[in-house]
């Protein structure tokens, strides 16, 4: 299912994004200095528990935070800076050549548009292919993703079950074939034999496309099976990243580790504590007050540094005092 | 062991349409058995028929074949507060802990509204809240948020509390983790063995993760199609 690791140049640059919130409980830092590169043909896992800012991270990238969001940094894509891009250069770019999958198909589908329609709807919009063709080409993209029993793409987004939606919403994203998918929460809502039909699929047509994919994901199985590598997030900040195999074999941030120790295989240990608040994290590192190898120094921020020392392969970066 | 909860031959069937009624079978001849302090994990894809069960085995919904026995009681024939007794006693825990919350009211008002059911006195709310926020983990400064100010855990936790107040003998416990993080899920898991350990609970688990039947279950069985499923399915889920 894998895409051989790219050593290729990156066609996504993010560099020191930090994002915040004013609200009224006051200013919440969501995400901070997120550094990453997706290259062509990769797929890049962001995992992280709920409301550690992966998501923020995407819906930054392509220009879809409210109001109250401040955003420092830069996200370079062909050249370009999309962060400085108008809403009118964005529009041309959304879905064309970075598109989106969301985690709720309830909400991210028009419930008064039939399924088929709007799957074929960028074609129309993008590339002016004509109603019928595009739809036709609609369908065959259906059909791909288990979707082409008679009448399906006649139907509306209150017809079809929780994963249907999630699979009309994967066929409308990955229609035009665009060069970066960023897939949040793909797999939610379906149930463990349907999710590995559909990321199998979706990876056979990304694949065959040549897309890159920005993963986010809570589920470190679902990053195993299909990415090449893995930024762990925690608490607004990338802890740790490098090649999937290794970081999942061998953890270098004591984070990483205990997200590790919850997987079924290892017994479901529960980390101790709870997430720290993004309005008043903790000084230092962000994990210190969770973290059982805590030690004076940790009252200090680290930075992210090249694990170079540890004896772990190359591109190997951790933000923890113990490296 | 005592079968505390006991299924016999259940089934269920639901009519759609107006003038051409069509009947839909989703349970087929379920016979189960759930004992004192035990825990029988329930698999299924989805659609199989496993939250109906659940509905059923709590008195939510009526079966259309079989019955339901608990304490040896048949349950179609209890009435008044015979009834409301093994209402009490038999709880369901849904996956949208959120969701079975009212959004309106705190965490506080929340709690506080299972004990003015249970005619608990006033006076005793505060030390009766205490006592559960600590069997389940919470901090009382959660007290005064809304469901929707905290975490999908916390509220786990919140709807857990809620339940216990009423000293159920057995849960029905629907996806309680599967919207959750696998770090949250396995600090549920660990306070639902903990409890179970400390008050003798019975479970019946539902759960399409093999992975949480396996740690949490003592037996299982699997649904397909409205039936229990042979052995080959089961290896298959």
């Amino acid at each position: 299912m894998k895409a051989s690791t790219a050593a290729n140049k990156p066609l996504l640059q993010v560099e020191e994004l930090s994002v915040s919130f004013e609200t009224s409980m006051g200013r919440v830092k969501a995400a901070e200095n997120i550094c990453f590169d997706l290259h062509e043909n990769e797929t890049l896992a962001l995992v992280g528990e709920t409301g550690c800012g992966k998501s923020v991270v995407a819906s930054t990238i392509l220009q879809l935070l409210p109001n109250n969001a401040s955003v420092r940094g830069r996200a370079i894509f062909a050249g370009r800076d999309l962060l400085a891009l108008s809403e009118r250069e964005m529009a041309r770019l959304r879905g064309n050549e970075i598109a989106i999958v969301y985690q709720n198909p309830s909400l991210a589908l028009n419930p008064i548009i039939r399924v088929g329609q709007q799957v074929a709807e960028p074609l129309q919009v993008h590339r002016s292919v004509s109603r019928s063709r595009s739809l036709c080409l609609a369908k065959d993209m259906m059909s791909r993703l288990g979707l082409g029993e008679n009448g399906v793409a006649r139907m509306y987004p209150f017809q079809l079950s929780g994963g249907m939606n999630q699979r009309v919403m994967i066929a409308a994203s990955m229609i035009l074939s665009p060069k970066v998918i960023i897939a949040d929460e793909p797999s939610k809502g379906l149930d463990n034999a349907l999710a590995g039909e559909v990321m199998a699929e979706m990876m056979k047509i990304k694949n065959r496309t040549g897309s890159s994919l920005l993963l986010i994901t809570h589920d470190l199985l679902l990053a195993r099976a299909i990415s090449d590598r893995v930024a762990v997030m925690y608490c607004g900040e990338i802890v740790e990243m490098g090649v999937v195999s290794e970081i999942l074999s061998e953890p270098l941030h004591p984070y990483t580790a205990a997200l590790l120790k919850c997987l079924p295989e290892k017994g479901f240990q529960p980390i101790p504590g709870s997430p720290p608040s993004m309005i008043d994290p903790p000084d230092g590192c962000r994990f210190r007050p969770r973290c059982q190898r805590r030690q004076e120094g940790c009252r200090k921020r680290p930075g992210m540094v090249e694990a170079g020392n540890t004896g772990v392969g190359m591109g190997r970066e951790v933000r923890c005092w113990l490296y | 062991m005592l079968a505390l909860l006991r299924a016999e031959d259940v089934g269920k069937t639901y009519e759609s349409g107006m003038v051409f009624k069509r009947r839909h079978q989703v349970l087929q001849s379920i016979s189960l058995e759930i004992e004192e302090g035990r825990t029988l994990g329930l698999m299924g894809v989805s659609g199989s028929g496993k939250t109906t069960l659940g509905k059923i085995l709590a008195g939510l919904e009526r079966p259309s074949s079989g019955r339901v026995y608990f304490a040896g009681e048949d349950i179609s024939r209890l009435r008044g507060s015979e009834f409301s007794s093994f209402r009490r006693q038999v709880q369901m825990v849904f996956q949208d802990a959120e969701g079975s919350l009212n959004p309106r009211k705190s965490i506080e008002r929340s709690i506080h509204e299972v004990l003015g059911l249970l005619k608990i006195p006033s006076r005793e709310w505060r030390d009766r809240t205490q006592g559960i926020l600590e069997m389940v983990g919470l901090s009382d400064e959660l007290l005064c948020r809304y469901p929707w100010q905290i975490s999908g855990g916390q509220n786990q936790r919140v709807a857990l509390g809620r339940v216990l107040l009423l000293n159920p003998r057995v849960l029905i416990l629907d996806e309680p983790t599967s919207a959750l993080d696998i770090s949250v899920q396995a600090q549920i898991l660990g306070l639902l063995k903990d409890l179970q350990k400390k008050k003798g609970l019975a479970y019946l688990l539902i759960s399409h993760q093999a992975e949480v039947i396996r740690f949490m279950a003592d037996e299982m069985i699997a649904l397909d199609g409205g039936r229990i499923a042979t052995a080959e399915i089961i290896d298959g889920l």
